[in-house]
């Protein structure tokens, strides 16, 4: 079984193919940005992006994912290393706090703004509502999601 | 391996094997000044710090990150000494072999105790610094003035710190005649260029780009995958064990089956779980678990009644029957820290020793709020010598209070002797709801009298609680009855009125709780001053008073500070008219933190009677922690605690059934999610004359009394029970 993340192709062992899409990544592959907290899709920790929709990958099993374009927080940057104009909100805001459920959060807002390029309080609100952070660094997260928003309408 | 290009990066920088110039050591002189006795090794500030041979600054973070970022205050202090941007300074998490032992990283006292030792340590070495400009220029040391990353002679030549370090990093030394350098960070008068400025915490862009940070990030060869079974609580026995059918899981490698422990090792992590389903144990419990006998425990009136309050805090001309205005029983519920993290941890024996040819035979890579204690645990639990076990502490999701102990460690340490690889144990979320050492239930009567002026004149506080940092499950059994012969300090944090009053009485009980108890953000203070700043807000609707004036004007004269904070809060919400009609409301509370910290809080809610639903619409809170190192990261741990606040008041109970804890994942545990979250404006009053206190837990111990004293205001009814739910509300007239 072959998966494909961030842009690249990597055989899976098949002692691996009844895990979860969340472990594959972490435990296989060793790309541990993406993280566990609930194991039941309650947090969005885990999430990451399927053929560009956030998938909460503690629920994806393996062969649902295979074959499909997998990205992942360590997929976000641009290969030159700049920052999406989200992850460079999420640091001019200084958003993280204990940082554990960042990478999520951030994956969720990049399929918002795909959604949604000016997305208002309330929009923001329901679509992060399945995102979790303890620290309540909300009121940043709402607030980096219009900057980076705004970044990205003029870009284009 | 992460930890491991750590390790080689110490070494080729010469930190952690010889090539040091100068070996430190630090005299009397600087000891007088950081008199903290719960950090008997202050004397190795300076070795945290150095100056690189390319003129960088390394510098050893003392505290565990979990979020409150005190690192990165305390960079900043260096950075002003140094004369150098946070930013450049590299931060590097210690081992336990690196630097010799820290304390706890708890009780927000990390900028209180470590900034002066940093500061004199990193003003010292810029000052050896001056000293080989001043040799190198040939001129004497008033002509070397300060500059970035270096320093001016008068006569305008530069050095830069690169110039004046050969190739070995330079520490600086200090003993008993060193005289006290300039601290520039504590210096009222100048004008500072990175303390008291809005600096990003350090590791921000390691979050925002998914590099490995946490436990269960490192990556490590051959590791194998391990998890036990977790008691309910902790002096929970095994009754009988049934693994039928775990041998015949795919990737199944071993059962591990000693004392009072079950647990198995896999291949992969799906396999752990697979296996751990097959794991029947039933439990052998020495108390019934159950609400009831919760409730039963804290009865704060049938103890009042037998005069059964063994501590008594205040004894002032008390009067048992005085004319009482208020008097009224507040209770607050067992709380998880549902930290985002659950816990996790690496362990890996070497008989060896690892590659760098050290000697450690036992490595632990957990997130820890207190690495050397886990490392005096695993010697005491393996009986090997502490200095044969190294701790690499990594950073952590979240900590609260909750991350002091042996538990996964110990989890990871027995699974990797018993098959001889390293294992990663992870812990399941119902796992860390089970391992929980909670905040307790309490209840407090609360009985308040004024005089026919209105003056507050008896104040009679009594109150029953699970015990805080004398919890059962945190010290030796030998030790308990004479440690709890004192104050608990977490039971007793709080409950010192602000008020001026004549008659006054603060008494307590704290019992055992049949779930496992702990230090959770702000120990006794929030529900204390929940219990407190409602009380009085229902003696000032009592008196046809403003709760805000009347608070202002029966505060104790000395308490200025916590009177700005309240004045400060008052007008920030007057900004913002509360909405007319039905369900909407506006409360204020006010407290004081360790006797040297002091916040207000406005709560702005709407009770939808359609809908069934309490809603917090805004919050503005003010805060005085002293010197305001980074303003900015002190209105986020500020935020943070206006979202544990609504926590606490609306949402969080830990559910607790028959001989179980029946919370196990954050959908019957709910925590604040974003649409739960007010907006929120935070005010942050700097003192630049008083040493910075932590503020992680501050602000948390008066948001949920704004927001229960915005929902009298809005519907007429006193929440009396925490979580507040609409249900609850009795609504007056209907
Ligand atoms: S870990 Fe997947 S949603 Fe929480
Ligand atoms: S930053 Fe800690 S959980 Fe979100």
């Amino acid at each position: 079984m072959k998966l494909k993340v961030n842009g690249v192709e990597y055989e899976i062992d098949p002692d691996w193919h009844d895990e979860n899409l969340l472990d594959v990544l972490r435990d296989y592959l060793g790309l541990t940005g993406t993280r566990f907290s609930c194991g039941i899709g309650n947090c969005g920790a885990c999430m990451v992006q399927i053929d560009g929709l956030s998938i909460n990958s503690c629920l994806a099993s393996l062969s649902m994912a295979a074959g499909k374009e997998i990205l992942t927080i360590e997929g976000m940057a641009a290969d030159d290393g700049t920052l999406h104009p989200l992850q460079q909100a999420w640091i001019d805001e200084a958003v993280p706090q204990c940082g554990y459920c960042q990478s999520g959060q951030l994956m969720r807002a990049l399929s918002l703004l795909k959604e949604n390029a000016d997305p208002d309080d309330a929009d923001i609100d329901q679509a992060m509502n399945g995102n979790l952070c303890r620290c309540g660094s909300y009121p940043r997260i709402r607030r980096s999601i219009k900057k980076a928003a705004i970044v990205l309408r003029e870009a284009r | 391996m992460v930890q491991l290009t750590r390790r080689n990066f110490l070494i080729a920088t010469g930190w952690i094997a010889g090539g040091v110039t100068v070996l430190y050591k630090l005299g009397s002189r600087a000891k007088a000044v950081a008199p903290t006795i719960i950090f008997p090794d202050k004397e190795m500030a300076s070795t945290w710090i150095q100056i690189r041979p390319d003129g960088g600054c390394l510098m050893y973070c003392p505290r565990m990150d979990m979020g409150q970022n005190a690192n990165t205050g305390l960079a900043q202090i260096v950075a002003e000494e140094l004369n150098i941007s946070t930013n450049d300074i590299e931060a590097v998490q210690p081992s336990t072999s690196d630097v010799p032992p820290l304390a706890v990283t708890a009780g927000s006292m990390s900028l209180t105790a470590f900034s002066r030792p940093m500061a004199i340590a990193a003003a010292s070495l810029r000052e050896n610094m001056r000293e080989r400009a001043a040799s190198r220029l040939k001129l004497s040391i008033r002509e070397v003035l300060d500059d970035q990353a270096g320093f001016r002679a008068t006569d305008g030549r530069l050095v830069r710190y690169a110039d004046l370090v050969n190739e070995a990093p330079v520490f600086v030394e200090i003993d008993e005649h060193s005289s006290l350098p300039d601290l520039y960070a504590f210096d009222t008068q100048r004008q500072k260029k990175q303390v008291g400025q809005p600096v990003k915490p350090l590791g921000t862009r390691d979050i925002v780009t998914g590099a490995p940070l946490y436990a269960a990030d490192v990556p490590m060869e051959g590791v194998l995958f391990g998890r036990a079974v977790r008691p309910p609580v902790r002096n929970a026995e095994i009754a009988a064990v049934d693994t039928r059918g775990v041998t015949d899981v795919p990737g199944f490698l071993k059962l591990v089956q000693e004392d009072n422990f079950v647990g198995v090792v896999c291949k992969t992590p799906g396999s752990v779980n697979a296996a751990m389903s097959k794991i029947k144990v039933s439990w052998h419990l020495k108390q019934t678990i159950n609400q009831d006998e919760i409730d039963r425990l804290v009865n704060v009136d049938d103890e009042l009644e037998r005069g059964d309050l063994e501590h008594t805090l205040h004894d002032e001309a008390h009067r048992p029957n005085a004319d009482w205005a208020v008097d009224l029983r507040f209770d607050v519920q067992v709380q998880s820290h549902a930290a985002q993290e659950p816990r996790a941890a690496i362990a890996r024996f070497n008989e060896e020793g690892n590659e760098e040819g050290t000697k450690h035979l036992l490595e632990i890579w957990t997130g820890t709020q207190d690495p050397w204690a886990m490392k005096r645990f695993a010697a005491l639990h393996t009986g090997l010598d502490e200095e044969d076990i190294v701790i690499y502490p990594q950073r952590m999701g979240g900590g609260f209070g909750g991350r002091e102990h042996y538990e996964v460690e110990q989890d990871a340490v027995r699974l990797t002797s018993a098959i001889g690889r390293p294992v990663k144990v992870q812990w399941t979320r119902k796992d860390e709801f089970m391992a929980a050492r909670n905040r307790p239930a309490s209840a407090h009567r609360l009985r308040l009298a004024a005089d026919e002026t209105g003056r507050l004149t008896d104040w009679w506080h009594a109150y029953v609680t699970g015990h805080v940092v004398l919890a059962r499950e945190r010290l030796p059994r030998w030790l308990l009855p004479v440690a709890r012969l004192r104050e608990d300090m977490g039971v007793v944090r709080g409950t010192n009125p602000a008020y001026e009053t004549t008659h006054l009485r603060v008494e307590y009980k704290d019992v055992d709780l049949p779930v496992d108890l702990g230090v959770w953000r702000s120990l006794n203070a929030a529900p204390s001053l929940f219990a407190i700043e409602s009380a009085m807000d229902e003696l000032a609707l009592q008196l046809g008073e403003d709760p805000v004036e009347y608070k202002i004007s029966q505060m104790r004269g000395e308490l200025t500070r916590l009177k700005v904070c309240l004045e400060r809060v008052r007008d920030m919400a007057k900004r913002y008219p509360v909405p007319e009609g039905e369900g909407y409301g506006r409360g204020f509370a006010c407290g004081i933190y360790e006797g040297r910290c002091f916040v207000a809080v406005s709560a702005d809610v709407y009770v939808d009677r359609d809908k069934e639903r309490i809603t917090v619409k805004h919050m503005c809170c003010a805060q005085d922690v002293g010197m305001a190192v980074n303003p900015d990261q002190l209105s986020a741990q500020m935020e943070s605690n206006m979202a544990w606040s609504v926590g606490m008041a609306l949402l969080e109970r830990l559910e607790v059934g028959d001989d179980d804890i029946q919370s196990s994942n954050f959908d019957n545990y709910p925590i604040v999610r974003m649409a739960d979250m007010p907006s929120v404006e935070t005010e942050v009053i700097d003192q630049p004359a008083v040493p910075p206190a932590g503020a992680g837990e501050v602000a948390l111990i008066a948001g949920p009394a704004a927001i229960a004293n915005a929902i009298r205001n809005a519907t007429g009814y006193r929440p009396l029970s925490l979580p507040i739910s609409f249900a609850d509300i009795a609504y007056g007239q209907d």
